[in-house]
C-alpha cells in the first residue's frame, strides 16, 4: 500500500480509530492490532511475501532467546551466525541473485568462455532490506549484551512488521523501538497534531516535489542522447530533488504516521543539501542506514582506528557495501566508490567532522564562504547521482560525456518555469526550518493562526493538485 | 481525542471545499482560454463556416497545412486534429465542432493511418483536453464508454472536478493559471490550428521501395463519423498521410479516399515514420490541394 494512495487514506482511518477506541484498554490487542494492520498493509502489494517477514520474526525472537541463554561463546557466535545466514541470505537471494549469476557469466565471457546461466525470474519483496537489517540488529545487539530478548511475540512481531516504516524505513534499532511496545501509549494531542503536521510536510516532499521532478527526469534519463548539457545537468539537479523528497518524504510520513499512534521513530534526514562536506552530508543523509553502518560494519572493521590503509580500506567497504545495500547494479556500486572518494580526504586529514553544527545556526542567511561550500557539496553530490539514477554503467558515463560535451552552457531545452518557483519555495521553507526535526514543524508558530493555516491549507493544496497519479517510492524498490 | 477528530474532520471538509472551488475555477479558467483546440474553437474561431475542416491525429495536425491549401484554392479551412488521439476522439471533435453553431461543407479524417484498423477502443492520452466540457452530455458519453482507471476519473469530474484536475495536474492545471494571464496563448498550434514539427530530417535519401501495407477501414467509427456527417450534410474524406517507405492498400473501401502514403519518395521529407517535417508538410498539403481540387468543384 503506498501512502499517497486512496487505500492508505481509507486504511489510516481506520487502524487509528480501532487502536484508540476499541482496542485502548489492551496494551496486547493493541500490538496485536498493530501486527494484523501491518501485515494487511504489506499483503496489499503481495501477501505471499508476509511468511518471510513472518520467518524472519520467528527466527530472530527464537535466535534471541538462545543467545541469552547460554554463555558458550561458541555457541552464541553460531546462533549469531544462523541469523546473519538467514536474514543475508534472504536478501541475497531475492535481491542479488541474478546479479551474481550475470557478473559472473560477464566476466567468463570476457576471457572468451561461454556460459548459460541459470537465472531466475525472482520478484524483489518490497522493504526486504529494510527489515531484515532491522532483525539482524536485534540478534547482533543481544549477542553485544546491549540488549534483553524479548519473550513478547506479539510486541516483537510488531517490531518487526511495524506499518509506517516497514517498506522503507527509517530501519529502527530494538533497542530504540522496541520498548515501545511494552509500554502502555496513552494518546497525546500535540503529538498527534505533530505527527499530521509531518505527515503533511512528507506528502508535499513526495507529491508535490519528487513527483513533478520525476517526470522530467524520467524524460531526460529515457533518451538522453536527444539533449544538450545544459538539459542533462538540469535533469540531475531535478532527480536530486525528486530523490530527497521521495526519500525524505516517505520517512516524514512513516514518522508522523507512527506518531499518531504513539511511537517515536528516529529523524532520517536532517537537511542533506545543506552540508558543507561530503562527510557532513553523510550524517544528515539516510541516518538511519549509515548509522546502522557505522554500528556493525564499519566500528567492528576498526572504524578510523588503526594504519592509514586500514582507514583507507574501511571507508571503502563501508561506502560500496552501502551502496550495493541499494541495489544489485555495477551503478550503485560506482555510486558508493565515489562518495568514499569524497569521504577519504576528509577523513585522512582529519576533517570529518569539521561542520557538526547546524549551518548559520544563529543567522537568517549564510555567509559566502558557507554558500560556497554548500554549493561545492551539492555539485560533488549531484555527479554522484547521475549513477545512481542511470541503468547502467554505460548509460552514466554516455550521459556525464554528453553532459560535458554537448553544449553546457547553453538554455536547456526544457524549462519548467512552475517546478522551478515550486523547489525554490521548497528550498526556502527548508532553510527557515532546518535547526528542527523537519521543515514545518515549528515553523510561523509564532505568528497568528491565520497565518499559519493559510501556510498548512496552500501545501494541502498543493498535495491535492498534483496528487492525482499515485507514483510509487524509489526506495521501494531497494 | 474527540477534540483531534472533530479538528481533522473541519480540515478535512474545508480543505475538500476548497480544492472543490479550485477544481472548478480552473476549469472555468480554460473553458474561457483558446489553449487547448477545444476551446480555442469556441473562443479563438468567430467564424462559423467553413469549407473545411481536418480532423486527425498528428499526422492530420502536422501534415494538412490549411494555410497553404487555402492559398492554393482560395478556401477557408480549419485544422482541428490533436496529437495522440484517434477516431473516437475525431468524432467528440466532430460533435463538439457541430455544437459550437459551426458548419463546413467537407470534413478531412485524418487520423493515424494504423487507426483505420483499429477495431478495440482505448482511451488516448489527450482526451482530458475535453475536460472543461466534462459536464457537456456528449463529452460525459464519451468518457462513460471507456473503461479503466483514467476514464473513470474524466467521467466523474462532470460532478467532482478535483479528481480530473488533480489527476491531469501538469495537463490541465498549470495551463488554467497561464490561460489567466494569457487567454489567447495556443498550446502548440497557430491561429488556424496547424503545427509543424522541428525539421530534424533523415538524411535526404530517395525511398526506392515501398512495402505494401493493408488499410481495411474497419474501425467502427468511421461508420458514425460518416452519418454524423451525413446528418449535417457533410462530405467525409478520408486523407492517408505520406509514410516513409509504407504504401497503403486501401482495397474496396466504401468511403472517399485520397492516399498519399507512398507521395513523399525521399527520406528527407520525414520527421519519422509516419510524421513529416516542414518540408514535407509544404509539399504535401500543396498535392493535397490539387487532389482535392477535384471534389470541391473548382476547375
Amino acid at each position: 500500500m503506498l501512502f499517497n494512495s486512496l487505500d492508505f487514506a481509507v486504511f489510516l482511518p481506520i487502524v487509528f480509530v480501532l487502536y484508540w477506541f476499541v482496542f485502548k484498554t489492551s496494551l496486547k490487542l493493541q500490538n496485536l492490532l498493530i501486527v494484523l494492520a501491518s501485515y494487511v498493509f504489506y499483503g496489499w502489494w503481495d501477501w505471499r511475501f508476509l511468511s518471510l517477514i513472518l520467518f524472519s520474526s520467528v527466527l530472530d525472537y527464537v535466535i534471541g532467546i538462545y543467545i541469552s541463554q547460554t554463555t558458550l561463546p561458541s555457541k552464541r557466535k553460531a546462533l549469531l551466525f544462523t541469523s546473519v545466514f538467514f536474514n543475508i541470505g534472504l536478501l541475497g537471494f531475492f535481491k542479488y541473485y541474478n546479479f551474481f549469476v550475470d557478473s559472473f557469466v560477464s566476466s567468463f565471457s570476457f576471457f572468451g568462455w561461454t556460459i548459460q546461466p541459470n537465472t531466475l525470474n525472482i520478484i524483489l519483496p518490497v522493504g526486504i532490506s529494510f527489515y531484515t537489517f532491522q532483525t539482524l540488529s536485534y540478534s547482533i545487539d543481544i549477542y553485544r549484551n546491549k540488549l534483553q530478548p524479548t519473550r513478547n511475540f506479539i510486541g516483537f512481531a510488531a517490531f518487526v512488521s511495524f506499518f509506517p516504516q516497514l517498506v522503507a524505513g527509517p530501519i529502527e534499532r530494538a533497542t530504540h523501538l522496541l520498548p515501545q511496545f511494552y509500554n502502555k501509549r496513552l494518546f497525546n494531542y500535540h503529538k498527534a497534531v505533530d505527527g499530521l503536521r509531518q505527515i503533511l510536510w512528507g506528502m508535499f516532499k513526495k507529491v508535490v516535489i519528487a513527483d513533478n521532478c520525476a517526470r522530467y527526469v524520467n524524460m531526460i534519463f529515457d533518451d538522453y542522447t536527444s539533449y544538450s548539457g545544459s538539459t542533462l545537468f538540469l535533469g540531475v539537479f531535478l532527480f536530486a530533488f525528486q530523490i530527497y523528497g521521495d526519500f525524505s518524504g516517505y520517512s516524514d510520513i512513516a514518522i508522523g504516521t507512527a506518531r499518531l499512534f504513539g511511537f517515536e521513530l528516529k529523524q532520517n534526514f536532517a537537511f542533506p543539501y545543506f552540508s558543507r562536506d561530503v562527510a557532513e552530508f553523510w550524517r544528515r543523509w539516510h541516518i538511519s542506514l549509515s548509522t546502522w553502518f557505522r554500528d556493525y560494519v564499519y566500528i567492528p572493521l576498526g572504524g578510523s582506528q588503526g594504519s592509514k590503509l586500514n582507514q583507507i580500506r574501511n571507508v571503502l567497504i563501508i561506502f560500496v557495501v552501502s551502496g550495493f545495500w541499494h541495489g544489485a547494479n555495477w551503478t550503485f556500486i560506482v555510486w558508493g566508490a565515489i562518495n568514499a572518494l569524497y569521504f577519504l580526504p576528509l577523513l585522512l586529514f582529519e576533517r570529518n567532522r569539521v561542520h557538526t553544527d547546524v549551518v548559520a545556526a544563529y543567522r537568517l542567511l549564510p555567509s559566502f564562504k558557507e554558500v560556497f561550500k554548500m554549493g561545492i557539496t551539492f555539485l560533488l553530490i549531484l555527479l554522484s547521482w547521475v549513477f545512481f539514477r542511470a541503468e547502467s554503467l554505460s548509460h552514466a558515463l554516455g550521459y556525464l560525456w554528453q553532459m560535458a560535451t554537448d553544449n553546457f552552457v547553453s538554455i536547456p531545452q526544457m524549462r519548467p518555469t512552475y517546478l522551478f518557483v515550486l523547489i525554490f519555495i521548497f528550498i526556502i521553507v527548508e532553510w527557515l526550518g532546518r535547526k528542527q526535526q523537519y521543515a514545518i514543524e515549528l515553523l510561523w508558530l509564532q505568528y497568528p493562526k491565520v497565518m499559519r493555516w493559510g501556510f498548512y491549507f496552500c501545501i494541502a493544496i498543493l498535495i491535492f493538485l498534483y496528487g492525482g497519479q499515485e507514483a510509487a517510492f524509489i526506495y521501494f524498490q531497494f | 481525542m474527540l477534540k483531534f477528530l472533530k479538528k481533522v474532520g473541519f480540515i478535512v471538509i474545508g480543505f475538500l471545499l476548497l480544492s472543490y472551488l479550485i477544481s472548478h475555477a480552473s476549469l472555468w479558467s480554460l473553458r474561457q482560454s483558446q489553449f487547448y483546440k477545444p476551446t480555442f474553437l469556441t473562443n479563438g474561431v468567430p467564424q462559423t463556416q467553413f469549407d473545411y475542416i481536418v480532423l486527425g491525429a498528428s499526422t492530420g495536425l502536422t501534415t494538412l497545412n490549411t494555410q497553404t491549401i487555402d492559398s492554393v484554392l482560395h478556401t477557408t479551412g480549419l485544422n482541428l486534429s490533436v496529437d495522440d488521439t484517434s477516431l473516437p476522439n475525431q468524432y467528440l471533435m466532430l460533435q463538439h465542432f457541430i455544437a459550437t453553431g459551426k458548419r463546413t461543407d467537407f470534413c478531412i479524417l485524418a487520423p493515424n493511418p494504423k487507426n483505420y484498423n483499429t477495431l478495440e477502443h482505448t482511451l488516448s492520452d489527450n482526451d482530458y483536453r475535453f475536460l472543461m466540457y466534462a459536464h457537456r452530455p456528449y463529452v460525459h458519453d464519451y468518457y462513460s464508454q471507456f473503461k479503466g482507471t483514467r476514464a473513470a476519473i474524466l467521467q466523474y469530474s462532470s460532478w467532482m472536478p478535483t479528481l480530473g484536475v488533480s489527476y491531469y495536474n501538469a495537463e490541465v492545471f498549470y495551463p488554467s493559471l497561464l490561460s489567466l494571464l494569457q487567454p489567447n496563448k495556443h498550446n502548440r498550434f497557430d491561429d488556424l490550428g496547424n503545427y509543424s514539427y522541428p525539421d530534424r530530417a533523415f538524411v535526404d535519401a530517395p525511398i526506392s521501395q515501398f512495402q505494401d501495407t493493408d488499410l481495411t477501414f474497419k474501425n467502427s467509427y468511421l461508420e458514425k463519423i460518416k452519418a454524423l456527417c451525413d446528418l449535417h450534410g457533410i462530405t467525409m474524406i478520408c486523407y492517408i498521410s505520406p509514410m516513409k517507405g509504407l504504401k497503403a492498400d486501401v482495397g474496396s473501401a466504401d468511403y472517399t479516399i485520397i492516399n498519399h502514403s507512398d507521395l513523399l519518395k525521399n527520406s528527407g521529407y520525414f520527421h519519422d515514420g509516419i510524421h513529416v517535417n516542414t518540408i514535407g508538410r509544404a509539399q504535401a498539403s500543396v498535392v493535397f490541394a490539387r487532389d482535392f481540387k477535384s471534389y470541391l468543384g473548382i476547375n
